[in-house]
């Protein structure tokens, strides 16, 4: 076995080649702030247009092909790119094109591919994924929104909550029922509606967490047939070319998710009476045991980043990946507390430790929901492990548990 | 990066997996469980013949010379089985201590015979105040003649009973610095003025009191040097530590699949009581147990075997992680088999108690967070 990412010749040369461009290219104080109340418009501006600039370059989307916007790289390079963007805390757009592109990839028309997918991927435009409704959370396929057929287009009408983000979107990729008549799953299509067309009223939320979230509000949104994606009915089926990859499939390699070393550092620092708070045998053992967390959830990433990337076939790790992070937060949000007391809870640019990121992350910590709640994955990981709701599904499943032993 | 195993590891874990299939079935661990000495020499010696015995053993001592993590996917094999032999304390701990100081003397008459299975050694060092702390090792060795005395109580010696000879940790001198002062000693299995007494209770090995009344030892079966053997135990605990998560590892994952499959065919209701999420939730605490379990082993192994940095952080993280894991894990099997959990037909208890008898062994999950602790200067 070896745990070690190593690096090519190509790559290191490569790598070079980014920090010297991104030398170049990035203008100052463009850093993501320690929270997201700080992010300013002006901040956001600066961000995409480093983005476009990062597409032009084809190191947006580096794996897909040239011709349609991408790099034509290999996963090697974007592995460097990745590193070095991350290493310079630049500020981007969750989900920018990375559910919807695939979508487009496999069933979208000609003219989508040749138009929308490009300039996703150079980071022209965004698409925000917009799926979830106000009585359709883990049950997905009872969302209600309609999209009617008249003549060349669809009218769609409803409403689409806690999607999105603080800034703008130029597409929302909805989900949509076309057939009322049709049985559950079989019922769903799937559409490209411009942010801008008349009838839709993107509205703010008043959210503890979740970068800015927002609530949509289509009203006889007219759409052309044009830019429906994938056959009529076919909706389920594109929404599940996304759905594996948001289920913690893609893994990651690098550091672990750092906040409980910073917080480890800030501890020693903090009095608890009257001594550094880590030297409390108690609170030694709980922020070693979330330090032990991070590296778990640095391991399963690990470990999913290279059956994905080696071929492997994914079983449950997906899902565990994403429950485990998802069980990781709030717990650290509820030992930080043991350990911090009060001060964990402050943004007050005196007491609230570091620079309000603590506070922020109690916030956060209360969202385990986007891209499926814990209750959701732990479903999928059961039915992974060969046990399901009903005896019949159950039948159809895996006969022998199995993990990814090797 | 590469986390599969080698064509060799997979031959070895399929060899394993066969000799367990057919030597030990559930009911020979149950009968090995209940009586005699706890283990069968006829097994053993078969493991031996196998090479198993020497695997850590360099070749010219009669062993195979093989990697940590080759051991560790044997272990996960035998862990599984629940295959009852002296392997971790004869051919892993006591086998590392002499490779790692014994005389050339010690080695050319011990190591061949440890790899070849002909003698079985076992390490005493766990005293009354449990614990592996230096601080903890309080028997004591005086300087009588030309050799030691030694007095004082072993306790929760594993496999002493029947340990030819034994690897005891006494104190040989009193310091300010408790690491200090500690020797190794090798003492005759039967010698006079030992007496041993196994342990009863809920227990998943044979494990020892032994008592010391003046136990005489030459000065020729030191190990190392005199006052030097805290350090030698410290080299020696870390690939030891994560072999023996590999053993705890292979266990949980037997536990996984007996749970999933009782949840399959267990019926209640009507319908089979894996249709349940609260049923399902136990196997998913199970499997995200074991995962933990498994990759933090496997990532302190190979740190191991390629001489990483943080190979003592990440043996303190792998231990603390499969300790609870195997002890949780094993708690939600209990959770899902209900009644037939605790029929001794059965068995899962036999992995219960092997889960809380290693729970503690080279260090509990409270032990290794510490250690942490210091290694991250807190």
């Amino acid at each position: 076995m070896d745990f070690a990412q190593t690096y090519t010749a190509e790559q290191e040369t490569f790598r070079k080649e980014v920090q010297q461009w991104l030398d170049a290219n990035l203008p100052p104080n463009l850093e993501i702030p320690p929270t997201f109340e700080d992010y300013s418009d002006e901040l956001y501006r600066m961000g995409r247009d480093f983005r476009r600039k990062l597409g032009e370059k084809g190191w947006h989307a580096p794996t897909w092909p040239k011709d349609i916007g991408g790099g034509g790289l290999t996963t090697d390079h974007a592995i460097v790119i990745g590193e070095e963007l991350s290493k310079r805390k630049i500020p981007t757009v969750p989900d920018a094109f990375g559910l919807c592109a695939p979508a487009i990839s496999a069933w979208g028309t000609d003219e989508m591919k040749r138009d929308i997918l490009p300039r996703m991927l150079r980071g022209e435009i965004i698409v925000w994924q917009c799926f979830t409704e106000p009585e359709a959370g883990s049950d997905l396929a009872s969302l209600k929104m309609r999209a009617v057929k008249d003549g060349d287009d669809y009218v769609i009408s409803g409403q689409k909550i806690f999607v999105g983000y603080k800034f703008g979107a130029d597409y929302l990729y909805t989900l949509a029922v076309t057939d009322q008549t049709a049985p559950r799953h079989q019922n769903i299509s799937a559409f490209l509606v411009p942010a801008d067309a008349p009838g839709v009223d993107i509205q703010s939320l008043e959210l503890i967490a979740g970068g800015g979230k927002r609530t949509i509000f289509y009203d006889d949104v007219r759409v052309p047939a044009t830019l429906r994606i994938g056959d009529e009915g076919k909706g389920w089926w594109v929404a599940q070319t996304t759905l594996e990859l948001e289920h913690g499939g893609t893994g990651r390699v690098g550091a672990r998710e750092s906040l409980i070393d910073r917080i480890i550092g800030y501890a020693k620092g903090h009095t608890a009476g009257g001594q550094p708070a880590t030297k409390d045998p108690q609170a030694q053992q709980t922020l070693v045991d979330l330090y032990i967390g991070s590296h778990i959830g640095r391991l399963f990433n690990l470990r999913n980043y290279w059956m994905r990337t080696s071929g492997r076939k994914f079983v449950h790790e997906g899902s565990e990946n994403s429950l485990f992070g998802k069980t990781y937060a709030p717990k650290l949000a509820a030992k930080v507390l043991d350990v911090l007391g009060p001060y964990a809870l402050l943004s007050d640019t005196h007491y609230g430790p570091l620079k309000g990121e603590v506070e922020n992350q109690q916030r956060e910590a209360t969202s385990t929901h986007p891209g499926g709640t814990p209750e959701i994955q732990r479903v999928i990981i059961a039915r992974r492990m060969g046990l399901s709701r009903t005896p019949q599904e159950m039948q159809g499943s895996r006969d022998v548990a199995g993990t990814s032993t090797h | 990066m590469d986390l599969s195993l080698t064509p060799a590891q997979e031959m070895l874990k399929s060899t394993a997996k066969d000799f367990v299939a057919q030597e030990c079935p559930k009911t020979f661990v149950r009968e090995m469980d209940e009586q005699g000495d706890g283990f069968s020499r006829t097994l053993w010696q078969k493991m031996a013949d196998l090479g198993w015995a020497g695997m850590l053993i360099p070749e010219e001592f009669g062993g195979a010379g093989r990697e940590f993590t080759d051991l560790a996917v044997l272990y996960e094999e035998m862990g599984r089985g629940l295959l009852p032999s002296p392997h971790f304390s004869s051919s892993v701990l006591c086998a590392l201590i002499l490779m790692e100081a014994g005389s050339p003397q010690q080695k050319q008459s011990l190591l061949p015979a440890i790899a070849k299975g002909e003698q079985i050694l076992a390490l005493a060092l766990t005293e009354p105040d449990y614990g592996w702390e230096a601080s903890q090792v309080t028997l004591s060795a005086t300087q009588s003649g030309g050799g030691y005395r030694l007095s004082g109580t072993k306790l929760f010696v594993h496999d002493a009973h029947i340990a030819d000879s034994l690897i005891v940790a006494a104190r040989t001198r009193q310091g300010v610095n408790p690491r200090d002062g500690i020797t190794l000693f090798l003492v005759d299995g039967n010698a006079a003025g030992l007496s041993k007494r196994v342990l009863t209770g809920f227990t998943g090995e044979r494990q020892n009191e032994l008592v010391f009344n003046n136990v005489s030892v030459t000065a020729d079966r030191v190990i190392g040097a005199v006052d030097g053997g805290w350090g030698i135990l410290e080299k020696v605990f870390e690939p030891a530590t994560a072999v023996l998560c590999a053993y705890m590892v292979g266990g949980l994952q037997e536990v996984l699949e007996w749970t999933v499959a009782y949840g399959r065919t267990r019926q209640q209701f009507g319908v089979p009581i894996g249709t349940f999420q609260r049923v399902q939730d136990h196997v998913v605490e199970i499997v995200n147990h074991l995962d933990a379990a498994r990759w933090t082993t496997y990532e302190a192994l190979w740190k191991l075997d390629t001489h990483q940095t943080g190979v003592t952080e990440a043996v303190a993280v792998a231990k603390a992680v499969t300790s609870e894991a195997y002890e949780r894990g094993t708690f939600h099997s209990h959770e899902v088999h209900a009644g037939i959990g605790i029929s001794k037909e059965y068995g899962l208890h036999l992995y219960t108690k092997k889960a809380r008898t290693l729970y503690s062994y080279l260090g509990d999950p409270t032990f290794h967070r510490k250690r942490i602790a210091s290694l991250l200067a807190m």
